[in-house]
């Protein structure tokens, strides 16, 4: 069975890129073998250049959360920012100060509560996932759903804290999502999924949400 | 309802991960349970015989009937530890049309499902068809079979009941067991009162007048109405399921900084071990062990061979790397995504793991010491297989731990937990067990005992000199199991 049959796909650097399509199109298979943790059968990802398989420079620059399996279930918010920011070479003190910039996000729900991340809610989970990519300082950002769970106002503070890292920072951001609202609000780029294969490929106009709107109220054709 | 429920049930049981995948697993474990419970059968069966032998002296009905307190006191401490609550079950019912005194009908029912519930008549109606019924006939006997029912059924919903409560408040439990400790010391070390006479009391008079048996019955019965009560005005989901949860601390273990990144790798897995449930029981059962040799090395005829020492010392200086190491890395299934796409090199992930092994086999070399009691030859041999496990057996373990691909769920306790275990795990054991003796028997056997230990620590020398080397290779070995083992660690 073909998950995924992508002939090619060149994503800039800077770009900020929005994948949609409905359950099972091959969103998070995509994002996997970017993230060299499936082999694909063919083919290669390459990340500035270099093949992901074999290669470990794009962790270096690479942020992403996909799912709670991303996270160290057994150690408090606190704990694990600090393990990944030691990874990224941060004191302490470097992870408290950013931290503390996230203060609204976080919504006084994660820091200091004394619970292990295991019994944070999903969408606390979410928050400590995508913070943790923040602190990373990544060149490349890639989020699978991060609007699911997550509350109204974390979400349109998510939106613009996106934004702002794609435009101010130029970060490179990737971003799956089944809310079309938000994927075309924040990305430059769309990528329209189905059945395994990019079969839209959009730059975002005032237009795209209408036209992604139609195609998945008439749904995918048989 | 409830027969639909018994399905339900019934399919969870067969279906479940730990059941389907290996027929060998299931072969191995039914084999085990049939063998267990054919001791147990074997006991009561010859429970005359084993009372006579151990009470020569006094009349065999006072002994059998002063045994089964002491008993059902024991079968209480260790339901207390061992005998899960069906309590999660009910979840996916509890917002469906079905009448709340159903659900906790079945809830009790299930409850009932237990080896403990069978331990008692296995052990105690053989003898009592054999002696009791034959001396003071039929009637004598269904009334102990139904006394014992009696205080069977009262025990499991005890225990159950105060495990409910201690899910809201962890003292109740602490007090309770401390409780149960206290009435056992009371009798047996202070010899305050006696169990076994306040036993004859009751299963004594039970002979005469069978119509006592009665009383267990209606304990029981008020028991099991005392559980029913409580059950049905709490069933709501977060009593049922979780703890009390109290404040989580961040902790941190400054020693491991000088390591870096590699320490904190370490003291990741360290809060991994004492944060969940199996994994910290396969610590307890490591630090158990450590008195394994007391049990060798107090026989007589084994102080004059060094083949107890050798196995002894394997086990009380490695045993970590054995119990936890056969699961790596599983124990990290949940987040093995998060540290494959994280800026964590395999090199350094591998590092961790020595160094985590390294501490614990240290740390219980050290606590075996006293051991130099039993003579100095076997602190040596002890000193020679810590050496052995660091250089050897921490390497065989690593290659295993590449082809793993079980996920293991850490939040169950590790007694009868088979998740996680299959055939490899078997077939590992073998270059464990045999590898030292390998080496060791020849030289015994040209008379060279010195010779046989002195090469079993050089190889393991050697093995930790040129680790490095077999690092890289191990590394080689994941990458080609890398995909696979994310892949087997993602499916729940």
């Amino acid at each position: 069975m073909l998950v995924v049959n992508i002939p090619e796909l060149e994503i800039k650097k800077g770009e900020s890129i929005g994948l949609v399509g409905n359950n099972g199109a091959g969103k998070t298979t995509l994002f996997r073998m970017i993230l060299d943790l499936i082999r694909p059968e063919a083919g290669e990802v390459l990340s500035n250049g270099k093949n992901v398989m074999g290669h470990e420079q794009w962790k270096n620059y690479t942020a992403s959360y996909l799912d709670e399996g991303f996270l160290i279930d057994y150690l408090t918010p606190e704990e694990y920012f600090y393990f990944i920011g030691g990874l990224h070479q941060q004191t302490q003190a470097n992870v408290d100060d950013f931290l503390s910039t996230l203060a609204d996000f976080f919504n006084g729900e994660i820091l200091k509560k004394g619970k292990y991340i295991r019994d944070l809610s999903k969408g606390n989970q979410t928050k400590v996932g995508i913070s943790s990519c923040l602190l990373q300082k990544p060149e490349l950002l890639m989020l699978d759903e991060p609007f699911a769970n997550i509350d109204p106002s974390t979400q349109i503070r998510l939106k613009n804290t996106l934004k702002e890292i794609n435009k101010q920072q130029g970060v490179t951001t990737l971003i799956s999502s089944h809310d079309l609202n938000h994927v075309t609000d924040i990305c430059d780029r769309i990528l329209l999924m189905e059945k395994g294969k990019i079969i839209k490929d959009i730059a975002t106009s005032s237009s795209t949400l209408a036209e992604l709107e139609d195609y998945f109220a008439v749904g995918p054709v048989n | 309802m409830i027969s639909t429920f018994l399905q339900h049930e019934l399919k969870s049981f067969l279906r479940s991960r730990n059941m389907g995948k290996n027929l060998a697993i299931k072969i191995v474990m039914g084999l085990l349970i049939l063998l267990f419970i054919l001791y147990v059968f074997l006991a009561g069966f010859f429970l005359d015989k084993i009372l006579a032998l151990a009470f020569s002296k006094q009349d065999l009905i006072i002994c059998f009937c002063g045994i089964i307190f002491i008993y059902f006191l024991f079968e209480l401490i260790s339901r207390m530890q061992l005998q899960e609550l069906p309590t999660l079950k009910v979840q996916p019912y509890l917002q469906l049309p079905i009448k709340r005194n159903t659900l906790v009908q079945y809830l009790a029912i299930t409850s009932f499902i237990s080896a403990f519930n069978i331990f008692p008549f296995l052990l105690f109606v053989p003898f009592i068809v054999k002696i009791i019924a034959v001396k003071w006939g039929a009637g004598a006997a269904w009334a102990f079979v139904v006394s014992i029912l009696g205080i069977t059924i009262f025990n499991n919903y005890l225990a159950l009941y105060i495990k409910r409560k201690s899910n809201l408040n962890g003292w109740i439990f602490l007090i309770f067991t401390a409780i149960l400790v206290l009435l056992c010391l009371g009798d047996f070390l202070w010899h305050l009162y006696s169990i076994r006479n306040f036993s004859y009391l009751f299963f004594g008079h039970l002979i005469g007048h069978p119509v006592l048996c009665i009383l267990p019955l209606l304990l029981a019965a008020i028991m099991y109405y005392v559980n029913f009560l409580y059950l049905r005005s709490n069933l709501y989901l977060e009593e049922l399921s979780s703890k009390k949860e109290s404040y989580k601390s961040s902790t941190e273990y400054p020693i491991l900084d000088r390591f870096g990144i590699t320490g904190d790798l370490v003291a990741n897995e360290i809060k991994l071990i004492f944060r969940n449930k199996r994994s910290k029981s396969a610590l307890i059962m490591s630090g158990i062990f450590l008195f394994y040799g007391l049990l060798l090395y107090t026989k007589p005829g084994f102080n004059h061979t060094d083949y107890p020492a050798i196995f002894v010392g394997m086990f009380v200086t490695g045993l970590f790397i054995i119990n936890y190491g056969q699961f790596m890395y599983s124990w990290q299934a949940s987040h093995f995504d998060g540290l494959l796409v994280n800026k964590i090199s395999f090199t350094n992930f591998l590092k961790s793991k020595f160094i985590l092994f390294t501490m614990v086999s240290t740390v219980a070399f050290l606590a075996t010491t006293p051991y130099v009691y039993f003579g100095r030859r076997i602190l040596l041999i002890h000193l020679v297989m810590y050496v052995w496990n660091l250089g050897v057996n921490t390497l065989i373990i690593l290659y295993a731990a590449n082809r793993n691909y079980t996920r293991i769920d850490l939040t169950k306790g590790a007694a009868f937990n088979w998740e996680g275990v299959g055939g490899r795990k078997f077939l590992i054991v073998f270059p464990l067990l045999l590898a030292p003796y390998i080496i060791y028997f020849p030289c015994k056997y040209i008379q060279q005992p010195d010779l046989g230990l002195a090469l079993i620590a050089v190889i393991g020398l050697i093995f930790i000199i040129t680790r490095s080397f077999w690092m890289k290779k191990l590394e080689a070995d994941f990458y080609k199991h890398k995909y696979t083992i994310a892949e087997g660690f993602r499916t729940k």
